[in-house]
């Protein structure tokens, strides 16, 4: 089952980062810049990892993930929204366009 | 305990002990593709089953372990581009070339080295061997923490090192112990390759090579602790197998002789539910003509004309539907052809006609024992048996839950169907209660629509269909036989060759089969829901001389209730768990597949009550 994770980082090469964002944006919505919540199972939280290791420099970047816990729960209701909030979708289903 | 080539050389030369090892030194020359992979051994020491299914019939899964596994082995992954020379003995011709070298005990490390051994039957990939002169060290990395058990290692992991100083020894080196290094502690954990470990991993080859060559697969391990942590407990299905092995699940069907003998019950637990409920990844519907869909990282973005419609997540799509017009970039399709993720075609009236997927499933095991099955009269028909009386069961189920007189004559006459269905002898009489049975369902069905002239319904009728309710379940039908195809691919069945309906150039015949008891389940029902919570109405329908189609509007509605109906969660009638349908479609298959490869006596088919 999936989980909230919200995800932060600072890259401090604006190469690395034009690298970085993508990924990030396969992974979750961004909520602000820099900021992502992404709803993963470990497994797919251990693929976020696995991209982002090598291409971070580990002396001069920084990234935090913070568990928010399961969707259904405390996942989707700790993070408090001022100003223009962000919509996330709350319930799972096909994409039909 | 030293074991130098000496050891080695009497064990070659020793006659064997056991008649199997014996057969193993006969045949020296070992084809290369039969070479057993030490990694494979690991899995049948874990658990003969686990190795047999993924060194014979080619499956493979990946879970959290897995992957950690593979990421733990990047610094060991990557050859070094340094050489390495054979032991001086080995080639001594070669070595008088060279200058030789004046430091002989330097130590080398080389990592992701590949090795194999002809005497031995085995190919191996080491991660890291250390060299010191003629004397090699295996290193083999593993994700976790060091086990607390006072050999220092499970004998997977033990097992599997000692099978790489089998193969070094057989290359000329001296081996005498291992090392196995746990990632999560940062320790090493030496392994002395004793005689007791040595004969262990000898037998073993033996014993793996014995279940592959026989074909037959190991029987699942019995409420193992083991089985919630393996990445390839969906496809086992060790509970489900262990209880359907146990009894026949209809009692009118005690006297075929032809039933496998069953095993007796060892445990009387219900089967753990070792697989989620639901999957995370859902379908992606486009019927927007024009569509365009591209790749972007690891998004998929749709467009119509250079305006963004909607971008998702690669993570959260298991299959892309497209009906129509709609493109597709290369890079799209190459990217979720590696990902696994099918692409199915519609026309834009809703017919199902083609796929694009990856590489076709290994298991070919499955597709012999499917092709001879589908040859095999009386074969296919116990299957379809099962198959065609749970269709009549399950539409007898939708009619008693939803028409008003419980003492309706159809809901004797479809029990009458159910029960003669399990009892005839030939196909063609199969075919025919088939068509009395869907006769009599049918002008009790469609009197549960609602009274709306615009919705007027004279029966089912087809190609085209001639009512709103017809266009509605012609379309369902076609997305479920989508589902079934894309499924029975993924399992590895052939979805074109059944073993009721007659194949057809094009037809997905064997998916056409398992749509039979799903089709009032998932799709009927899902006509009522559209119908009665008037998510469809008169303008969700065009009239077309005679013939009815849906507007795209209409279209959207009925994909997002069948969608909804797929996601439902139900208690499994067999089984007990809560597990949702399009699940259940696969457990179905898996279930066909044990059948046919002789695990479990019967199909059971799905029914609900």
């Amino acid at each position: 089952m999936r989980s909230v994770y919200l995800v932060a980082y600072d890259i401090s090469c604006p190469k690395r980062y034009r690298k970085i964002y993508p990924i990030m944006r396969g992974y979750g919505e961004a909520l602000q810049y820099s900021v992502f919540r992404s709803e993963l199972t470990d497994t797919e939280l251990h693929s976020l990892k696995e991209l982002l290791w090598p291409l971070l420099n580990h002396d001069e970047d920084r990234v935090m993930i913070v568990d928010l816990g399961p969707i259904e729960g405390r996942g989707d209701n700790c993070v408090e929204f001022w100003g223009d909030p962000i919509v996330t979708p709350h319930e799972r289903s096909a994409t039909i366009i | 305990m030293i074991q130098g080539p000496d050891a080695r050389a009497s064990m070659s030369s020793s006659s064997s002990p056991t008649t199997s090892v014996s057969t193993l030194q006969t045949s020296d020359k070992i084809p290369d593709d039969a070479l057993l992979p030490v990694r494979m051994l690991n899995e049948f020491t874990y658990c003969p089953r686990l190795g047999y299914l993924e060194w014979v019939q080619g499956e493979w899964a990946e879970n959290l372990e897995t992957r950690q596994g593979s990421f733990g082995h990047r610094v060991v992954d990557k050859a070094d581009r340094k050489q390495v020379k054979p032991p001086a003995k080995v080639e001594p011709k070669q070595q008088a070339n060279s200058p030789q070298p004046d430091e002989p005990d330097e130590q080398i490390h080389a990592r992701s080295i590949m090795l194999s051994s002809d005497k031995e039957g085995l190919i191996a990939k080491l991660d890291l061997v250390e060299l010191e002169g003629d004397v090699a060290t295996p290193v083999d990395y593993k994700r976790g923490k060091v086990p607390d058990v006072p050999e220092g290692a499970y004998e997977p992991e033990r097992v599997q090192l000692c099978a790489q100083g089998l193969v070094l020894r057989d290359n000329g080196y001296q081996c005498d112990e291992g090392v196995l290094y746990f990632i999560a502690s940062k320790r090493r954990v030496v392994i002395p390759f004793d005689e007791e470990l040595v004969t262990r991993t000898r037998q073993l080859v033996t014993d793996f090579r014995a279940t592959a060559d026989a074909g037959i697969i190991p029987p699942p391990l019995e409420d193992s602790p083991k089985c919630p942590r393996c990445s390839l407990v969906g496809i086992c299905l060790p509970d489900e197998t262990n209880l359907l092995q146990l009894e026949p699940l209809t009692d009118q069907d005690n006297s075929d002789p032809t039933r496998l003998p069953t095993r007796l019950p060892k445990s009387t637990d219900p089967p753990r539910r070792l697989l989620p409920a639901k999957n995370n990844a859902l379908p992606l519907y486009i019927s927007e003509q024009g569509a365009f869909i591209g790749k972007s990282a690891e998004r998929l973005t749709i467009k119509l004309k250079k305006e963004q419609l909607a971008s998702v997540r690669m993570l959260d799509v298991s299959q892309i539907c497209l009906f129509g017009s709609v493109m597709l970039s290369a890079q799209a399709i190459s990217e979720l052809s590696r990902r696994g993720i099918p692409i199915c075609h519609f026309s834009y009236g809703g017919w199902f006609h083609s796929i694009t997927a990856g590489l076709i499933h290994k298991n070919i095991e499955l597709r012999i024992q499917q092709y001879s099955a589908a040859q095999d009269d009386e074969r296919s028909l116990k299957v379809a048996k099962q198959l065609i009386a749970g269709k009549i069961k399950n539409c007898r189920t939708l009619l008693r839950r939803h028409i008003h007189d419980k003492k309706s004559p159809v809901l004797t006459k479809l029990t009458d169907y159910h029960q003669r269905a399990l009892r005839v002898t030939s196909k063609e009489s199969l075919l025919g209660l088939e068509g009395m049975a869907a006769k009599e369902y049918f002008a009790d069905f469609f009197q549960l629509f609602p009274n709306h002239p615009a919705l007027a319904v004279n029966g089912r009728n087809r190609r085209p269909p001639r009512a709103p309710v017809n266009a509605v379940l012609s379309f369902l039908y076609s997305l479920l036989s989508k589902e079934l195809t894309v499924v029975l691919q993924a399992v590895g069945f052939d979805p074109m060759l059944g073993v009721f309906h007659t194949p057809r150039y094009g037809r997905p015949s064997l998916a056409l089969d398992l749509a039979e008891e799903f089709r009032p389940l998932l799709a009927d029902s899902a006509a009522l829901m559209v119908f009665n919570n008037g998510e469809v109405n008169a303008d969700s329908f065009i009239q077309r001389a005679g013939a009815v189609a849906m507007t795209p509007a209409g279209r959207k509605s009925v994909i997002a209730a069948y969608e909804r109906r797929m996601e439902t969660e139900i208690t499994h009638p067999i089984f007990g768990y809560k597990i949702c349908y399009r699940r259940i479609l696969e457990v179905q298959a898996r279930l066909l597949a044990r059948h046919l490869l002789g695990e479990i006596p019967e199909y059971p088919s799905f029914v609900t009550r």
